[in-house]
């Protein structure tokens, strides 16, 4: 075979042609194949057999060509290609469909040779990697001030956003700090103290009365929001225990809604029959009515009072214009000797009183402030910082006229300024060794803030002290996901890895949308449909944490989680009511498997119609795990396609047809929109549809790998079956990407390989995942700097 | 600090009280002993680069913004040149017609629909100043431009205590989605530090006056700026030891990732020492206003008397003020109008909706007038008013807000740069990008050698 000897000799070089073949063990791969001996006997001629007619002798189809390499050495030493290689003859995208296929056991050869020889993997010690420092990000730095501080700062409105890398927000890589940050950093660290940290061991007693307690003497209805059309009285009684001075605070404001209104009030307030105001209000946006006076009080019931008397009657059937109580605040008695022990000072002060004598105080700020750092570090903290913490509190509470706890809390400012509390530092268990495990302290930091996006909390840091973490790991790991703060990993997963995070500003037109089905109803898209959505698929998920389910129901179900909205947009019968829960689907019905989502649906859509390609790219992504290369430069849109039909409007599905008839577009589209198209019968709303246009719509297809199905209900069946190890695969790497904080890279083929191992060996079970993640080596050990022993330096500080 | 905790610090009526008492106290503190060495200190540092009045002032410039476009037959003068009369909605200004030029064919293009759709109010509130099309996104991505404030603040900023100012009197800010998809970022900024991080605006008279000259009574406000910076600054000298420790024990990529952290904690420090290099803060004779008024009139000029102070103490020469986000739509009980102001701006021809809308734009413009008169009735220290000393573009991004329409913009440029403008004139540029302007007045500021701002396709120089 002529073509077969200049290809072989092209992949090799004579040199290592012309050596003695040295025999292998029997069918044992060598990791170290240096000279090629083992590629050349059982891996060029699968490549020669299955691969050659496209990418070798010339052709290099996609711009791969396996036999233009110099030397052995340098087609090692691509490995880019070779998980390229790995991927599509993985998920039997190479060969292509109708050429020859290798067998089972040629690909499993051509598999080890790539992990083992090419990406020299060891199966018994997989490369850890190792994940860049890790800044905070938004959500991390908002949980974290909330678990430290009891403060709910809000991060999203203060902070420039996250830069997100592979899709998500907390990859260490993309986290960066700007002067600007920094600043802004700072600032928060003071206004989060300022706010959290009591100053005072004692404080005037202090009541909020909620709008929504004070309620309506007749019918429904609570002075939280009331609209100006019907006269009614409001009113709560309450009982203050001591005699003595009070101040009553009234926090309210008039609101209308975008269209103005005639609609026009008298509004009278009074606490214990004395009128403190009556004031007309009219349409308004946000206007703030505040009320504030001083009032000696005897102890037992007094009475807030709120009248609204319409005057005017309103130009439309439904007025909006409304008014609103946030609270009534009864602070009081004024008088210190009533005052009692202020909220929270006992989660930062371990005594009752700083000490009077200044060499006590000193002492006192040690311990203070040695626990606090030690909290907010996720770690020990050495002499020397409690030292300078010390030091930088004392500079205040030695001034005259300054309180002891003013000196702590600008040390604490400084704790939560420090690039510690910032950034996740990690410490090796052995800093000598090549690869270690991270130390129990990293450990709990990498659980908390994968499982809860928060750090980690006493239990975890108390095991970590007494070295017992890994130990406990399994147990830890249960009560970590039956714990509340495990909505995080959920919302914050799937509200990336699906992209349903996007559908509460995904902008899209209903009407247009609804036109191209004859439809003329008006339709919101409104916030709350939206919230909907998105919670479907965060309980759906949820649900299959907590009860431990296969994952291979994230595609394919008999239920999914509703309220009455979400159901009657779905056209679900028997949901009653605003509260989400989980619904069993009637037989033949299409959804179930986020796939049907309304929002994955939603956010896959362009704002006036489906998006095919959108959603067939999004399924290629997100659960097969092979996207196709973005599209070339210049490429018309597909709307340009429908030029054609003269006559017309085409079909989306005719535009499509026509697009992928052009080579350019066929080898991506082929994949891409039969997927997308399956996904036809429901519209950019999410909604069902047999028809648009007036055409019924087909929604048959078929894979790049041969399997064909007629509607989506097919598919998600394929994908759940024939195809599940893609899709464990698939899941598997977005999963450790999120929970390692970096890209994945050649090395994690090992790493991801056992996992999905593991997965088909327990039937798909989420708890497989979960453990098969945080097992992993990458999760448990990290490469070290070679020579620098991080913990010798840490202690010598 | 919410407005609520500002309003329990005292009743209403003293608080009420001690504005008013702060609105008059701001004629009495005109003369600032402390100003003149500050000044002319800044400036013989400086050199010659800089924008500077034959008399050695330095040139101020403000961008004050105004919502939701303005009724075209009532604001565009008659006339033309030096010869020309205000139509209703400039009849305000008529005591200072030879300090203010009206501008008519400035075009911001990338304020229209273009390939994005519906949004024109957060377009052309975010293209005011930046010339670009902003990115239409509703979450983290945002994207705009470098904002002609800044772009200037880059090059003069570090002469004064304050690069810039920022104000608003939009109090309540939302978060995600505000206009058709577009982030609420791009309406509650004018300014933006970079294409990704808006600069923004404070709406609390108080926090500003802080900022600027210190807490505390008069008299103690300098020992008490310092003090927060010697503060801050044991803070940054104690992070920073932190971080070098840190930076010790870390491989090469964590290094690179500390290093961010340290270079912008160095930078923090040189901004520090830019303010301690500034020792005679001017501490103005007046009391430190109260939080937010409930009365907006008080608050929008409480807001503009903060522009006046800065300006005149030279804590700053650079300000923006968006008196509130395109698409606003509070109503304006105070004279009549009960209607919301973006509602009414859809008028749909509709005479009464029309005048009312025609109304507000007249309010707006007392409350400027009233600014540019306190500018007027300040000296500065060359001998003339602030306002001959300044450049002050009022305008808006919309110029029909009925239509949305963003081509012969609304733009009022006044003040006489210190020499450098020609007031008195009403200028029709015919159809030139607003970032010609922008280029413009940058130039006059010092800011020179910039080859093209936004969507620039020259300078407009007939200002």
């Amino acid at each position: 075979m002529y073509s077969a000897q200049r290809f072989q000799n092209q992949w090799l070089p004579a040199a290592v042609l012309g050596l003695t073949l040295v025999i292998s063990q029997a069918g044992q791969l060598q990791q170290n194949d240096f000279d090629g001996t083992d590629f050349q006997k059982k891996i060029q001629p699968i490549l020669t057999e299955y691969c050659s007619d496209c990418h070798a002798d010339g052709m290099n189809k996609g711009n791969i060509a396996l036999d233009e390499f110099k030397s052995h050495q340098q087609m090692l030493a691509d490995k880019k290609l070779w998980l390229g290689v790995l991927k599509n003859v993985r998920a039997g995208l190479m060969p292509p469909e109708k050429k020859e296929k290798p067998s089972e056991e040629e690909k499993q050869a051509l598999e080890q040779w790539i992990k083992r020889t090419v990406f020299q993997l060891d199966p018994a010690q997989p490369d850890p990697g190792r994940v860049t420092l890790r800044r905070l990000n938004r959500v991390e730095y908002r949980n974290t001030i909330r678990e430290l501080m009891d403060y709910d700062f809000k991060a999203f409105e203060e902070f420039p956003p996250d830069d997100t890398g592979y899709g998500f927000d907390n990859i260490g890589d993309v986290l960066t700090v700007s002067p600007l940050l920094l600043e802004k950093y700072v600032q928060a660290a003071e206004t989060i103290v300022g706010k959290a940290v009591p100053l005072q061991p004692r404080v005037v007693k202090e009541r909020v009365v909620p709008g929504r307690e004070i309620k309506a003497t007749e019918g429904e209805g609570n002075a939280e929001r009331f609209r100006f059309k019907r006269a009614v009285t409001f009113t709560k009684q309450f009982k203050v225990e001591q005699s003595g001075r009070y101040r009553v605070t009234l926090d309210a404001i008039v609101d209308g809604s975008f269209d103005f209104d005639t609609a026009k009030a008298l509004v009278r307030y009074s606490v214990d029959g004395k009128e403190r105001f009556a004031r007309e209000f009219k349409w308004e946006e946000n206007l703030k009515v505040p009320d504030q006076f001083e009032v000696d009080w005897e102890a037992g019931e007094h009475t807030l009072m709120l009248q609204v008397e319409p005057l005017a009657e309103s130009t439309k059937e439904h007025t909006f214009v409304e008014f609103r109580v946030g609270s009534v605040n009864v602070q009081g008695p004024l008088d210190p000797k009533f005052w009692s022990a202020t909220r929270n000072y006992d989660r930062f002060f371990t005594r009752a009183e700083p000490p009077v004598e200044l060499e006590q105080q000193h002492a006192y700020a040690r311990e203070v402030l040695h626990r606090f750092a030690e909290k907010a570090f996720r770690r020990p903290v050495d002499e020397r910082t409690v030292e300078r913490l010390q030091k930088l509190a004392a500079e205040i509470y030695t001034q005259p006229g300054k309180r002891f706890e003013e000196g702590i809390s600008r040390a604490m400012v400084a704790v939560l300024a420090s690039p510690r509390f910032l950034f996740r530092t990690e410490e090796p268990l052995n800093g000598e060794a090549a690869v270690s495990e991270v130390d129990e302290y990293a450990l709990a930091s990498r659980l908390s803030y994968f499982i809860w996006s928060t750090m980690p909390d006493n239990e975890l840091l108390e095991l970590a002290r007494k070295g017992e973490l890994r130990k406990n790991l399994p147990g830890q790991l249960k009560r970590m996901l039956a714990d509340r703060r495990s909505e995080e990993m959920v919302e914050n997963f799937t509200g990336q890895w699906l992209q349903i995070r996007d559908v509460e500003g995904v902008a899209i037109n209903p009407r247009v949308v609804l036109r191209r089905e004859g439809v003329r109803e008006r339709f919101e898209f409104d916030h709350d449909l939206r919230t909907a959505m998105r919670r479907e698929t965060e309980m759906y998920f949820g649900h299959i944490v907590k009860e431990d389910r296969s994952v291979l129901e994230l595609l394919s179900s008999d239920y999914t989680f509703l309220n009455e909205r979400l159901a009657k947009h779905y056209k679900i019968e028997g949901v009653q009511g605003h509260e989400m829960r989980k619904v069993q689907l009637p037989p033949e019905n299409p959804r179930g498997g986020v796939l049907t989502h309304g929002a994955v649906l939603a956010v896959t859509s362009n704002p006036t119609r489906t998006s095919p390609v959108k959603r067939g790219l999004f399924v290629l992504e997100n659960i097969m795990g092979t996207p196709t290369p973005p599209p070339p430069p210049d490429v018309p849109e597909l709307e340009e396609a429908g030029k054609e039909f003269k006559d017309r409007e085409p079909t989306l599905r005719e535009m499509l047809e026509l697009h992928r008839s052009q080579p350019l577009c066929r080898s991506c589209h082929n994949r891409m929109d039969p997927l997308g198209l399956a996904l036809e019968n429901f519209n950019a709303l999410g909604m069902y549809r047999e028809m648009e246009r007036n055409a019924a719509i087909d929604t048959t297809g078929q894979l790049a790998t041969g399997e064909q199905f007629t509607s989506i209900r097919d598919l998600k069946l394929i994908l759940a079956s024939d195809r599940k190890t893609d899709f464990y695969r698939c899941l598997t790497e977005k999963f450790l990407t999120y929970a390692l904080g970096r890209g994945l890279e050649y090395y994690d083929v090992e790493t991801v390989d056992q996992i999905v191992a593991r997965l088909e060996k327990g039937g798909g079970k989420f708890s497989e995942l979960m453990a098969g993640v945080i097992e992993s080596a990458p999760f448990q050990k990290r490469r070290n700097v070679s020579g620098v022993n991080t913990a010798a330096v840490t202690n010598n500080q | 600090m919410s407005q609520q905790a500002d309003g329990k610090m005292s009743t209403l009526r003293a608080a009420n009280l001690s504005r008013r008492r702060f609105l008059r106290g701001l004629g009495a503190c005109m003369a600032l002993p402390a100003m003149e060495s500050v000044l002319t200190s800044a400036l013989q540092a400086a050199g010659p680069a800089v924008a500077s009045t034959p008399g050695g002032a330095p040139v101020r410039m403000a961008y004050v913004y105004f919502p939701n476009g303005a009724h075209q037959s009532h604001w565009w003068p008659t006339g033309e040149g030096a010869n020309f009369e205000f139509a209703k909605t400039m009849q305000p200004l008529a005591g200072l017609k030879n300090r203010v030029q009206v501008i008519g064919g400035l075009d911001h293009i990338h304020a229209t629909a273009g390939q994005d759709g519906a949004g024109d109010h957060a377009r052309a509130n975010g293209t005011f100043l930046t010339g670009v099309r902003v990115k239409k996104t509703a979450g983290g991505d945002i994207h705009a431009g470098v904002s002609i404030d800044q772009v200037v603040a880059e090059k003069v900023g570090h002469l004064t205590r304050f690069p810039s100012l920022e104000l608003t009197c939009d109090a309540v800010r939302k978060s995600g989605n505000c206009d058709s998809g577009y982030s609420c970022a791009y309406q509650h900024n004018l300014s933006w530090r970079s294409p990704t991080v808006p600069m923004a605006p404070e709406p609390n008279p108080r926090f500003v006056f802080e900022r600027l000259f210190g807490a505390g009574e008069i008299g103690e406000r300098r020992k008490n700026i310092q003090m927060r910076q010697a503060q801050q600054r044991s803070i940054l000298d104690f992070v920073l030891e932190d971080a070098r420790s840190l930076q010790k024990q870390l491989a090469s990529r964590d290094k690179q990732k500390l290093d961010e952290y340290l270079t912008s904690v160095r930078e923090l420090e040189k901004q520090i020492e830019q303010a301690e290099k500034f020792k005679d803060t001017p501490d103005p004779a007046v009391q430190t206003p109260e939080g937010i008024p409930g009365n907006f009139e008080e608050h929008m000029r409480l807001m503009y008397s903060m522009m006046v102070l800065a300006f005149q103490t030279d804590s700053t020469r650079i300000a923006t003020f968006l008196l509130a986000g395109d698409g606003n739509n509070r109503a304006f009980p105070h004279i009549n109008i009960p209607e919301g102001h973006h509602y009414l701006s859809h008028h749909q021809n509709k005479a009464d909706m029309m005048e009312k809308v025609a109304e507000i734009d007249l309010w707006y413009m007392k409350q400027f007038a009233w600014f540019l008169q306190k500018m007027e009735e300040t000296k500065d220290l060359d001998g003339r008013s602030l306002l001959e000393n300044s450049m002050i573009v009022y305008g808006c991004g919309n110029s029909d807000g009925n239509r949305h329409t963003h081509v012969n913009l609304p733009i009022v440029l006044a003040g006489g740069g210190g020499g450098l403008l020609k007031p008195g004139r009403f200028v029709k540029a015919g159809g030139v990008p607003m970032s010609n302007l922008l280029l413009s007045l940058a130039d006059r500021m010092g800011a020179k050698g910039l080859e093209r701002f936004g969507d620039s396709t020259g300078r407009f120089e007939l200002i």
